[in-house]
């Protein structure tokens, strides 16, 4: 059973679509790297999947079952700049609430969740700052701590929105590898990104959207100059190293 | 005569368990940044307070029904795309003031007088208003209690609850309405309008003193039960208004906490790897 299968659909807000012609299959362990301008559509992709954005039209099934069924078992690691980082919690604490689903909301921890949170950040390289508090830590070690959460809830389909937007080096090699991990383990993974570098390294599929999608396959099929320049509308430099540099509208 | 028959003591006893109630529910408000909709919250109880004196029911039940009207309302705002929730607020604090404010004219030789309703008259509370609110203390700490976990995980991160599932419009009529029945049961001790500094500045403060949920909690009871003890001192030994100096007590431990801890040592950087 695919992790993740769009036909046709179309999503979007109050009946206006964002995003159309979403064809996509994904199978569990691969890796799917959503590549196009700001405002192209991919958060709204994910939010569909997670079923917080109308699926408008086609026919949309998560994990086996409508994104609304599924709502909850699929994780998410939000972009970062979304959550209040002055709000007191522990990087534990944080990494506990991918515990939540299944601890439930008032029985106490068991061993076996302590067990997942410490597995989960001794996997992102942050067993030593348990005890930190969430906002103190910089911006690639925040995204780390989300991504340890998300791994905590054990999920069979894992999407994560723009995960290297004001990462540092570091933690995107760190946080890469992990993902890699998680694939190898059989998660099906998808991610939004506009870096190409990190799309043709990380991708076993790539999926070119803006507004619409316009290629899907894997990276030497979908990033090409010409695809690229369709997609993102002529904006693209060619550079002599026979690269495609994008220029945003 | 029994220790409950001196109206001090009553006072007392109604300024503990009101700073109790203000210091829980504090913490979430300046956690959540809901400082100005407890304002229009206190504001719009106002004239349903007035409403239910002038009919003659319960003044909690006319408060509770007024402001639950109002948090439902914003919280609908709130959830509609493209609207502005703090525009709708301040209308809706203004005209909950005027409102009330007109009920009382309406009224000739009204049995209580309009100031008893914004800040309070702590003397006059009787063994019914503390039963009432000692009932309301305990409801209320088993409630946010309850909704420990889910409260943290919407106030940290609004969309990664979403996204879990987490019915997080539900959660946030629970703390509107968990927030709206604390004001309504402080208005014998404090008023509506004086009600907003004792729930928010302990918590403010309390939050300049702990960076974790807990100890901040503590401090924060601590603080609005300390402003009501002192405001209380102050007020049968200077003969000043009680809701008054309640208000300011709580408003002084705030100014002091701000230089107090920007003096303390900060903990050192961690490293950014």
């Amino acid at each position: 059973m695919p992790a993740l299968r769009y036909a046709g659909v179309s999503v979007g807000y109050d009946r206006t679509p964002v995003l159309t012609h979403v064809d996509l299959e994904l199978d569990p362990g691969q890796r799917l790297i959503l590549v196009g301008p700001n405002g192209a559509g991919k958060s709204t992709l994910i939010k569909s999947v997670l079923g917080l954005a109308p699926v408008l039209a086609g026919e949309a099934t998560v994990l086996g079952e409508s994104p609304a069924a599924a709502r909850g078992r699929a994780g998410y690691v939000p972009q970062i700049d979304t959550l209040d980082a002055d709000f007191p919690v522990s990087v534990r604490q944080v990494v506990m609430m991918g515990r939540y689903r299944s601890i439930g909301w008032w029985r106490p921890a068991r061993a076996a969740d302590r067990r997942a949170v410490a597995d989960a950040l001794e996997l992102v390289g942050l067993a030593d700052r348990a005890g930190h508090r969430f906002g103190t830590l910089s911006g690639g070690q925040r995204q780390r701590v989300l991504l340890a959460r998300a791994i905590a809830a054990e999920p069979r389909l894992l999407l994560l929105d723009e995960p290297f937007n004001g990462v540092d080096a570091v933690s995107q090699e760190a946080i890469i590898a992990v993902l890699r991990e998680l694939a190898a383990g059989g998660t099906a993974l998808v991610l939004s990104t506009h870096d190409l570098t990190v799309a043709r390294e990380l991708a076993d599929l790539v999926c070119l959207i803006n507004g619409r999608q316009w290629a899907v396959g894997t990276p030497g099929e979908t990033l090409t100059a010409g695809k690229l320049r369709s997609a993102y509308g002529g904006h693209t430099v060619d550079l002599p190293d026979g690269h495609t540099m994008l220029v945003e509208p | 005569m029994s220790w409950w028959d001196d109206a001090l003591h009553r006072a007392t006893a109604e300024v503990i368990l009101a700073g109790c109630l203000a210091g829980l529910v504090g913490v979430h408000v300046v956690l959540r940044r809901l400082s100005f909709l407890t304002m229009a919250l206190t504001h719009a109880t106002f004239p349903g307070v007035v409403a239910a004196s002038i009919i003659g029911v319960n003044i909690l039940l006319g408060g509770i029904v007024a402001g639950g009207v109002v948090a439902l309302g914003v919280a609908a705002l709130s959830r509609r795309r493209g609207q502005d929730a703090s525009a709708a607020t301040g209308v809706l604090l203004s005209a909950g003031f005027a409102l009330g404010a007109a009920l009382v004219a309406t009224q000739s030789g009204f049995s209580r007088d309009l100031s008893s309703f914004l800040v309070g008259s702590i003397l006059t509370v009787g063994p019914q208003d503390l039963l009432t609110t000692a009932v309301v203390l305990v409801v209320v700490a088993a409630v946010l209690l309850v909704s420990a976990r889910p409260l943290q995980l919407i106030g940290f991160d609004r969309a990664g609850a979403e996204a879990a599932g987490v019915p997080v419009g539900r959660w946030d009529i629970v703390l509107l309405l968990t927030l709206e029945v604390v004001v309504v049961t402080m208005v014998p001790a404090v008023g509506t309008i004086l009600a907003v500094s004792l729930i928010v500045a302990p918590a403010a403060a309390a939050r300049l003193w702990s960076g974790r949920v807990v100890p901040m909690t503590v401090l924060s009871v601590v603080f609005a039960v300390g402003s009501g003890l002192a405001g209380l001192w102050i007020s049968s030994r200077w003969n000043v208004a009680a809701g008054a100096s309640i208000s300011l007590v709580a408003t002084a431990i705030l100014a002091v906490s701000w230089p107090a801890t920007r003096i303390r040592p900060r903990p050192a950087r961690p490293a950014t790897t």
